[in-house]
């Protein structure tokens, strides 16, 4: 028997998916009235297939206001949809309350999922008030619905992304069941990444999205046609399939620059709305500096020491270049003019203008002598080859900071570094 | 973004401070004084300027060379009205006038963190200025007053711009670290609005001083927000300073008053404008103000 505890738009869809996939279903809603329309296939929402799918499997499912119904669920689903008020502010309040005031019913070994739109770090706090009062365990489940497409979506989903406490560990067996039936590819993470998963899938689409009405409102002025440029993104690699979802430290080398400086003036000439491009240009120069808030944070703060040396990989803007422009090395480099710096970089051998207290280094275990932290400025695939061991022989302290991931970091943390890249 | 035209740092011929007795100048001063830095200090008591003839007292006060750090104005203690707003005005009127009398090397405009806009996150030294009360506003007049007379001038001026600032010598005893200190210490009790959620920076006096003196070495131009880069919410400040005073300190949470805002800085234009400077950890300027508070009780 699975459970379904709040009957909004969610927890109704989700509640008939799962009786149409052949399984009994308890649907919960502590509004009596509501449970009884329900039963009576009187619901509050219109779906596409909604009605129909009801007809063919009402025998296997049951809505009830009687909470101790739960008690009868091996697997129960928490799907209340979070309201949000005028400013658009998540109120998740009755969410908690009625799965505070439920979660006590459950029978121990029972499987608690929660479907809801929840922040991140809902559901391990959650996990953490009611681990006196109830024995289930917590997982988290991203709900991807689509008004007017919600049967089909809780029908078919693309995949499943499933927050767990130890994402490690195989999921409980009645939770795989239960994927099984829907024939679709499971991504088992940490709740709180599976949370967070929810909203950067949404952020993305608002990208995509502002991106485009932007963009289309310039090509109104200037005599373009924004549906004569959309095949060609669509065929575009980097915007398709193959999208930048790499963290990196903002846009840099120039030509991606020069284009959102153009866009600006041809917003300014035209009186379209292109604040958007500020705001990308703004946090660009943020992650630029990412390194440097590290270096401070993690190496000078707490001494006031100016003796700190520091080891510098990379000075190229990005690998397979020995273009400098707008590198975020150069600007870390000059940022920390007043400290000793050893670079090495496999193709930038001398700089056209020179930063104070700057040395090129002919190798790069050569640029690590005495450093208190190497900073892997730019994701050149050599510096993967060198042997950690003796860049941990040649260093002064243990930091590693590689914004891109180049080395391998539990090896880093094996070999005694503290290791720090972006997005973790 | 912070320009430096003493590169390297130089001391400037002597500092001289509007607003002797409050708690950013009484600080500084003490700064000064440790860095063997001339200086001289300037109280209402001997310059009013409110009054007009102070125009001709601080022209002729003046020298060519001094550095000018106004930190003279009637704090939100005193007064949150509009009248507050044009005495401190007149006194920025009065201070103008001078200034475009008697041009000095470079001027230190102390202004406040209240002139951002609330809502905004995170802030950085180029936030949009839109104060939510009439204090932010007053800084934000002075600001722009002082921006122009001093480019017309030819006085290079660095807008100072400090979060909640904590120690000893504070006398305004807002709702933060002061407030929570003396209330533990005095009565073993931290009072909190609702749990104390909202997230604030704080910055120790010491560490305004030293910042302004950099400023002041380095003759920097621009906007710089002397804060300590780190948020944290006042139910963990409360418990940090409970733990400092004593385990018989409580804390209690009273109805809350205002919705729950957050604030926090970037920092980066900080570190790069001054890359060895390094903020006081605020458990070590906590412990420090709570030894000197003691002291002080203590006669």
């Amino acid at each position: 028997m699975i459970g379904f505890v709040g009957l909004s738009h969610l927890g109704l869809n989700y509640s008939l998916a799962t009786a149409a996939k052949g399984f009994d279903v308890v649907a919960y809603d502590p509004d009596a009235m509501l449970t009884a329309r329900c039963a009576a296939g009187e619901f509050p929402i219109e779906e596409p297939g909604f009605g129909e799918l009801f007809a063919q499997h009402r025998d296997r499912i049951r809505y009830t206001s009687d909470e101790t119904a739960l008690a009868e669920c091996e697997l129960v689903f928490y799907s209340l949809d979070v309201r949000t008020n005028d400013r658009n502010e998540s109120d998740p309040g009755p969410l908690s309350a009625l799965i505070r005031a439920t979660a006590p019913k459950l029978s121990p070994g029972t499987i608690a999922v929660v479907l809801s739109q929840v922040a991140p770090g809902y559901t391990r706090q959650l996990r953490m008030e009611l681990r006196e009062v109830s024995a289930a365990d917590f997982y988290y489940q991203v709900e991807t619905l689509i008004f007017g497409r919600a049967v089909e979506r809780a029908m078919q989903p693309e995949r499943f992304i499933v927050g767990a406490r130890d994402p490690s560990r195989p999921l409980p067996a009645q939770l795989q069941a239960w994927h099984a039936s829907f024939r679709c590819p499971v991504l088992v993470m940490r709740l709180e990444s599976a949370e967070l998963a929810k909203i950067a899938i949404n952020f993305f689409l608002v990208s995509s999205v502002t991106t485009t009405n932007m963009l289309a409102e310039v090509c109104e002025q200037v005599g373009a046609d924004w549906g004569e440029i959309v095949p060609a993104l669509q065929l575009d690699k980097r915007i398709g399939p193959h999208a930048y979802l790499s963290p990196g430290l903002g846009i840099a080398g120039g030509n991606l620059e020069r284009d959102l400086v153009t866009v600006q003036s041809l917003a300014a000439k035209y009186g379209t709305e292109a604040g958007i491009i500020a705001a990308w240009q703004t946090n660009s120069h943020h992650r630029r500096d990412w390194a440097l808030r590290r270096v401070h944070e993690l190496v000078l703060a707490g001494s006031r020491a100016t003796a700190k040396s520091f080891s510098l990989w990379g000075l190229a803007y990005k690998q397979d270049t020995h273009s400098l422009k707008n590198s975020p090395a150069i600007s870390l480099a000059e940022a920390l003019a007043p400290f000793r710096k050893s670079a090495y970089d496999p193709q930038v051998k001398s700089l056209e203008r020179p930063i104070p207290n700057l040395s090129i280094a002919p190798s790069a275990l050569e640029a690590c002598l005495g450093a208190d932290a190497l900073l892997v400025m730019t994701p050149w695939s050599e510096f993967s080859t060198v042997a950690l061991g003796d860049i941990r022989r040649e260093m002064r302290g243990h930091v590693i900071i590689d914004p891109f991931g180049v080395l391998d970091g539990r090896a880093c943390h094996a070999a005694g570094f503290s290791y720090h890249t972006l997005g973790s | 973004m912070l320009k430096h035209h003493h590169s390297p740092p130089a001391k400037p011929e002597r500092v001289l401070i509007l607003g002797a007795s409050g708690f950013i100048a009484r600080d500084l001063a003490r700064h000064l004084a440790e860095e063997k830095i001339e200086h001289r200090t300037i109280a209402s008591s001997e310059i009013d300027f409110l009054q007009p003839q102070s125009v001709a007292q601080l022209q002729s006060a003046i020298g060519q060379g001094d550095a000018v750090v106004l930190a003279s104005g009637i704090t939100p203690d005193k007064g949150r009205d509009v009248g507050t707003l044009m005495k401190n005005l007149t006194m920025a009127q009065n201070v103008v006038a001078a200034l475009e009398a008697a041009p000095c090397a470079h001027l230190v405009y102390i202004s406040s963190d209240a002139v951002y806009d609330w809502r905004e996150n995170l802030i950085r030294e180029t936030s949009v200025r839109q104060p939510a009360e009439l204090y932010g506003l007053t800084h934000v007049v002075r600001e722009q007053i002082l921006t122009l007379v001093a480019a017309k001038a030819k006085i290079p001026l660095c807008i100072f711009c400090p979060c909640a600032i904590y120690g000893a010598g504070d006398t305004h005893n807002s709702y933060g670290p002061n407030r929570f200190l003396r209330g533990a210490i005095k009565d073993r009790m931290i009072a909190l609005f609702g749990r104390g959620e909202e997230t604030r920076d704080h910055i120790y006096i010491q560490d305004v001083s030293r910042l302004i003196a950099l400023c002041l070495l380095y003759r920097s131009t621009g906007v710089i927000n002397a804060v300590s880069g780190t948020a944290l919410t006042f139910d963990e400040l409360a418990l940090m300073i409970a733990k400092i005073v004593g385990p018989d300190v409580k804390i209690a949470y009273l109805p809350r008053k205002a919705p729950i805002t957050h604030r926090h800085f970037d920092v980066t234009e900080r570190l790069v404008a001054f890359p060895s400077y390094v903020s006081t950890p605020l458990d070590e300027g906590l412990k420090a103000s709570f030894l000197q508070l003691t002291a002080l009780r203590q006669g």
